[in-house]
């Protein structure tokens, strides 16, 4: 016990409630996990008993979900005093292997992406299956099976069938519109962010400090926009809606949303507002002689279109679609938040190169919330 | 990293930020030429793959950092878990809902 580390740790009495004292070696034990564990489980365990399938079943319990709630957050709040670098400066090194020496906050953040990363996996697999599990609706439509099952408006029966938002979205240029731009405004974001990096990292003395300043709180602020029109032209495309006027080759008309075009989790009696109806459908037939046979064989040689408007029950593509995206959209409204402080500390003149890793470390976070786009945005809005 | 420059000339976030943006605007248009959907679906995944890896590498600094093996082997770690899912939940016979018990088939809502 005569060397320094064990004479420091003596004096210490490293306590598994306080703050880690980075300069007395490896951080200490912490209660923190579990008392998480034990707020999220009570948490989980009673919400699950106030609702069923959405609707309050049971409203005696959801005192004990608010105590789980505050459980969680005083443990937060631990974990928080333990390992947050109160002087914005200092950065813990993991000791463990494989990360030895790797700023712990930066492998945290790593792990955190992966896990969810493998949240975003079972989206996507959920719409990969029922995309190749359910027939397509095109498909249904013109097999002309709808038909002889009279699953149409007039009997109310719908098929269960998949549409994909991208039917909806592709259909235009001016639908896959707000799509488009958000595509572009995400990938701009991820520009902006490492240029305030970039920025906030220039050592002392190269660059004036007042430039820096400015340089890095218009990057972020920057950011901040991109992020807030991305939530906004979702909000267009899921909600609202937008209107063209008559300009050079256009005609004046209502781009409509996709709950206006009635693509939603509840559809389970959709139809589109032009379309799907048997007329067309012959007529369809008639100009492709293959598919003609299987029309005809589906129907019969004397059916005469009568005007019926196949109806769909759509809830499970939608549902995927919603989910999904809307999945990401919270990542979006997450990373607002972080950036509106951010942004804040920056104009303050709060980053130094002693502490730009933050703006690292949240832009690996706003890196990955472009990653995932950069999927979600073909396979559910173009394909 | 954040100083690299490509072939020795230009600045590296930039010149991805510019390969994004070209490869964002080849995919939209892609789309709108109405090509088969086999060969739709092509472009977008032959565009999607460098896309991904062009922000994982450059964006987040997977390549050309001191820590990048390691932070890489970690990104790559649930890999394995993904092809799982990908392949036993995504990929399954189109027909395996028939033979999936009545509550978990798709169209069964009586919740």
């Amino acid at each position: 016990m005569s060397d320094g580390y064990h004479d420091n740790e003596h004096e210490h009495h490293a306590s598994a409630w306080g703050p880690h004292d980075w300069s007395h070696g490896a951080p200490h034990n912490s209660w923190s996990p579990i008392i998480m564990s034990i707020g999220i489980g009570i948490f989980l365990y009673t919400v699950a008993s106030v609702y069923s399938w959405g609707e309050m079943v049971d409203s005696s319990s959801i005192a004990l979900v608010l105590i789980g709630m505050m459980i969680t957050f005083f443990g937060l709040l631990i974990w928080w005093r333990q390992d947050a670098s109160f002087d914005g400066v200092y950065e813990p090194k993991a000791t463990g292997t494989p990360f030895q020496n790797i700023e712990i906050r930066k492998v945290a953040m790593w792990v955190f992406l992966m896990s969810e990363m493998m949240v975003f996996t079972s989206l996507f697999s959920t719409y990969m299956r029922y995309r190749f599990g359910i027939d397509s609706c095109q498909e249904v439509y013109e097999s002309g099976s709808w038909i002889v099952n009279s699953q149409n408006v007039d009997t109310g029966e719908a098929v269960n069938c998949f549409l994909p938002a991208s039917e909806l979205i592709a259909s235009s240029w001016f639908h896959i519109a707000p799509g488009a731009i958000n595509t572009f405004a995400l990938i701009v974001s991820s520009f902006t962010i490492v240029q305030a990096l970039r920025w906030a990292k220039k050592p002392v003395g190269s660059v004036d400090e007042e430039v820096r300043r400015k340089r890095v709180y218009r990057y972020l602020g920057s950011t901040w926009v991109l992020a807030i029109i991305f939530l906004t032209l979702k909000m267009v495309e899921w909600f609202i809606g937008f209107y063209i006027p008559a300009i050079g080759p256009f005609h004046e008309h209502d781009i409509m949303s996709l709950v206006e075009e009635g693509y939603t989790i509840h559809a389970d009696h959709y139809h589109p507002h032009h379309g799907w109806d048997d007329v067309h459908l012959a007529e369809l037939a008639a100009l492709h002689p293959e598919d003609y046979q299987a029309y005809l064989a589906a129907v019969g040689p004397n059916y005469e279109p009568t005007n019926a408007v196949m109806l769909a029950d759509i809830r499970v593509s939608s549902s995927t679609f919603f989910v999904t995206t809307g999945t990401h959209g919270a990542h979006v409204f997450i990373g607002i938040i972080g950036l509106t402080y951010m942004t804040w500390k920056a104009w303050t003149g709060g980053y130094t190169p002693q502490n730009a890793v933050s703006i690292e470390y949240f832009g690996l976070y706003w890196h990955f919330v472009d990653l995932i786009w950069v999927l979600v945005f073909p396979f559910f809005y173009l394909y | 990293m954040s100083d690299h420059l490509l072939f020795g000339k230009f600045d590296l976030y930039w010149a991805n930020f510019i390969g994004l943006i070209v490869l964002t605007a080849i995919e939209v248009a892609a789309v709108g030429l109405d090509f088969s959907e086999t060969i739709t679906l092509f472009i977008l995944v032959g565009i999607a793959i460098p896309k991904f890896i062009m922000i994982a590498a450059i964006f987040m600094h997977l390549w050309g950092d001191k820590d990048s093996k390691i932070l890489t082997l970690t990104a790559l770690f649930p890999a394995f878990f993904i092809v799982i899912m990908v392949l036993f939940i995504g990929l399954t016979h189109p027909e395996a809902s028939i033979g999936l018990p009545e509550w978990c088939r798709p169209g069964y809502y009586k919740l």
